[in-house]
């Protein structure tokens, strides 16, 4: 089944010891549940024998943890070769995966805290096949982890090497965006959450002044743990951004306690989305976020689908840089600014028809399109501004629209379909022949985009040496 | 052939012969509202049967002008279906009052299903389902008589082929 020349390697002999902390781990959020839950019983409990069983529970589900674990990692192995990636896994149900190298779309070092401590540092291997489908080498050595995230690389990109020899020195990396935790907290600040929170307070203080009553201030306990649990999940996850750019692709760093570090190879980005909030409008701060088939966006915790979490004009444009190097034309500056702050018809953009305004009465002037060589460009939002790019060749299917409103109206709906993640790319509301049109037009430009497109192993595009 | 019931626009795009899909889905879809519009149905008459309460009749009516408005709407709503294959990709048109659209290129597809339930068994259809990369991709031709899906399973999985480029 697999052919002689693999040698199979083992993870990290501490993996059970860091995986197996997982079950007291949750073992004791769940005992700390309950007692946050019922004070006064958890304190009966004290005084009797009852907490001794809790503990045995703890320490018993902790062993079967760890050794849980023990046994899967001795049943884990996996070997690497041109092709793909092998991993064999599983103490009950045997898994056997195997993840084609010419699908790669992107390798994440993961380093939980506990992992962090130790020198470990868990590979994810995304490969796009839906949920579910990447591939997990934990725990390797730091060291190890990112050696091999360079192999990998390189042998996805088409260098082929020789077994034992290193394949190619890593590539130098070039910091281009960085945020400061200052800005990291003042965004934050400005966000839609404070505002909820500011008005959650303001009607707070006129309940109780209202009422009299001082004990209404515990019923919002749990909505003010909720507040403080996003801003510090967010906080930490997005502590100490760095977004850099190498032949290896983008490669993106973050997390104040669990560490991330992305590589995503240069073509694997399927959409882009700028977004700027009202709050962000005064120092001109964005937000990017982009689809990569297989980071699926799914858990709106993750951090995996942030291009830039928070950052300036120019830092944006960096941004869209770093994705779309040639947005295909003569003037991009201009036509990004018109794209992200403008209205109306200028630097070419289409925007609804005047009869649309019925259907959405406030963005109607500046929700609109525009399509240049490379990309198309969706400009929405009046109060939250958005600013979607699809490079033609990344178009999956496309399709048109219309409801009895609409019909109407005289006015249809343009959706391009990307890989699952947080962009969705939309054009609502375009005159009916326009829609009809553009769709026409787009699938011819993503036909002729994908067949100039450069190769899935991006490094023989410069020559296989 | 081409409908007579949706009018030109941005749902016709110029030179594209749309191929309709077989009549026998109507049966399959009416005799799924039969059975679930009849079973309520027969409990209300029943009900009011065995009650002998007058305006109790107001529910076997409500399932009677359901079953009706049904009749009208599928057979209408499964004429508008239409398919066409072009050179280089798929056109699937469906709907009356919400009506869409959806263009997908052979080179995007992932994989292809070809579907058929019970009924669908029984009265000789199946369908099938085209997969790209992005699950926003609503591309189902239901109601194709089985040797055509299995003829048009195995052409587009060729074409994708063919023209599979990554993603």
């Amino acid at each position: 089944m697999t052919g002689p020349e693999l040698t199979w390697r083992r993870m990290h002999p501490v993996t059970p010891a860091v995986k197996g902390w997982k079950v007291v781990a949750v073992l004791l959020a769940i005992a700390v549940q309950q007692v946050g839950n019922n004070v006064q019983q958890a304190g009966a409990l004290l005084v009797g024998r009852a907490w001794l069983i809790a503990l045995g529970v703890i320490v018993a589900g902790g062993l079967l943890g760890f050794g849980y674990a023990a046994v899967a990692w001795r049943m884990t192995r996996f070997a690497i070769d041109d092709e793909a990636v092998y991993l064999h896994s599983g103490v009950l149900f045997r898994q056997q995966r195997k993840a084609r190298l010419d699908r790669l779309q992107a390798v994440d070092v993961v380093q939980p805290v506990l992992a962090r401590i130790l020198g470990l540092a868990e590979l994810k291997l995304e490969v796009a096949g839906g949920t579910g489908s990447a591939v997990s080498l934990a725990f390797l050595k730091e060291g190890d982890a990112a050696a091999l995230r360079t192999e990998l690389l390189a042998r996805a990109a088409g260098v082929r090497g020789v077994e034992g020899a290193p394949l190619r020195a890593p590539s130098a990396e070039q910091n281009v965006l960085e945020v400061p935790p200052t800005r990291l907290v003042a965004a934050m600040a400005r966000s839609g959450a404070t505002l909820a929170a500011g008005l959650g307070l303001i009607g707070l203080i006129i309940v109780v002044v209202l009422s009299g009553q001082i004990g209404t201030v515990f019923v919002v306990i749990p909505a003010a743990f909720g507040f403080f649990a996003f801003y510090w999940g967010r906080f930490t996850r997005e502590f100490n951004f760095r977004a850099a750019i190498s032949p290896e692709g983008i490669g993106l760093r973050h997390g104040l306690l669990e560490s991330r570090s992305q590589s995503v190879p240069p073509g694997r980005v399927q959409a882009l989305r700028l977004t700027q909030g009202p709050f962000w409008r005064g120092p001109g701060w964005w937000r990017v976020e982009i689809n990569v088939a297989g980071y699926s966006g799914a858990n709106a915790q993750a951090t995996e689908n942030v291009l830039l979490p928070v950052g300036d004009r120019d830092q944006a444009l960096v941004a869209i840089w770093l994705v779309l190097p040639d947005l295909g034309v003569a003037d991009p500056r201009a036509l990004l600014a018109a794209a992200m702050d403008g209205t109306g018809a200028e630097r070419g953009f289409t925007t609804m028809p005047r009869q649309a305004r019925w259907l959405d009465p406030l963005a109607w002037r500046r929700t609109g399109y525009v399509v240049t060589d490379r990309a198309l460009l969706i400009r929405s939002g009046r109060f939250i501004r958005r600013l979607v790019l699809v490079p033609h060749e990344r178009t999956q299917s496309l399709s048109v629209e219309q409801g009895p409103l609409q019909r109407r109206l005289g006015v249809a709906s343009l959706v391009v379909h990307s890989t699952p993640g947080p962009v969705n790319p939309k054009v609502p509301h375009l005159a009916a022949a326009v829609a009809g049109a553009l769709m026409t037009e787009q699938a011819a430009r993503a036909r002729t985009a994908r067949a100039g497109a450069g190769p899935e192993l991006w490094m023989r595009l410069a020559g296989d040496s | 052939m081409t409908s007579q019931l949706i009018p030109a626009g941005p749902f016709d795009p110029p030179g594209v012969v749309w191929a309709p899909v077989s009549p026998r889905l109507a049966a399959v879809r009416l005799s799924i509202a039969g059975i679930v519009l009849g079973v309520p149905l027969v409990g209300g008459v029943v009900a009011a049967l065995l009650s002998g309460v007058t305006w109790l009749w107001v529910i076997p009516g409500v399932f009677v002008v359901l079953g009706l408005w049904a009749a009208w709407l599928i057979p209408r709503q499964v004429r508008a279906v239409g398919y066409a294959e072009r050179a280089d990709d798929l056109l699937i048109r469906r709907g009356i009052l919400f009506r869409s659209m959806v263009v997908v290129p052979y080179g995007r597809m992932q994989y292809v299903d070809v579907q058929a339930g019970p009924l669908a068994r029984w009265f000789g259809i199946a369908a099938v389902q085209l997969h790209t990369a992005s699950t926003g991709t609503d591309a189902v031709i239901d109601g194709l008589p089985p040797t055509e899906a299995t003829r048009l399973r195995d052409k587009l999985a060729s074409r994708g082929e063919a023209r599979l480029a990554g993603l």
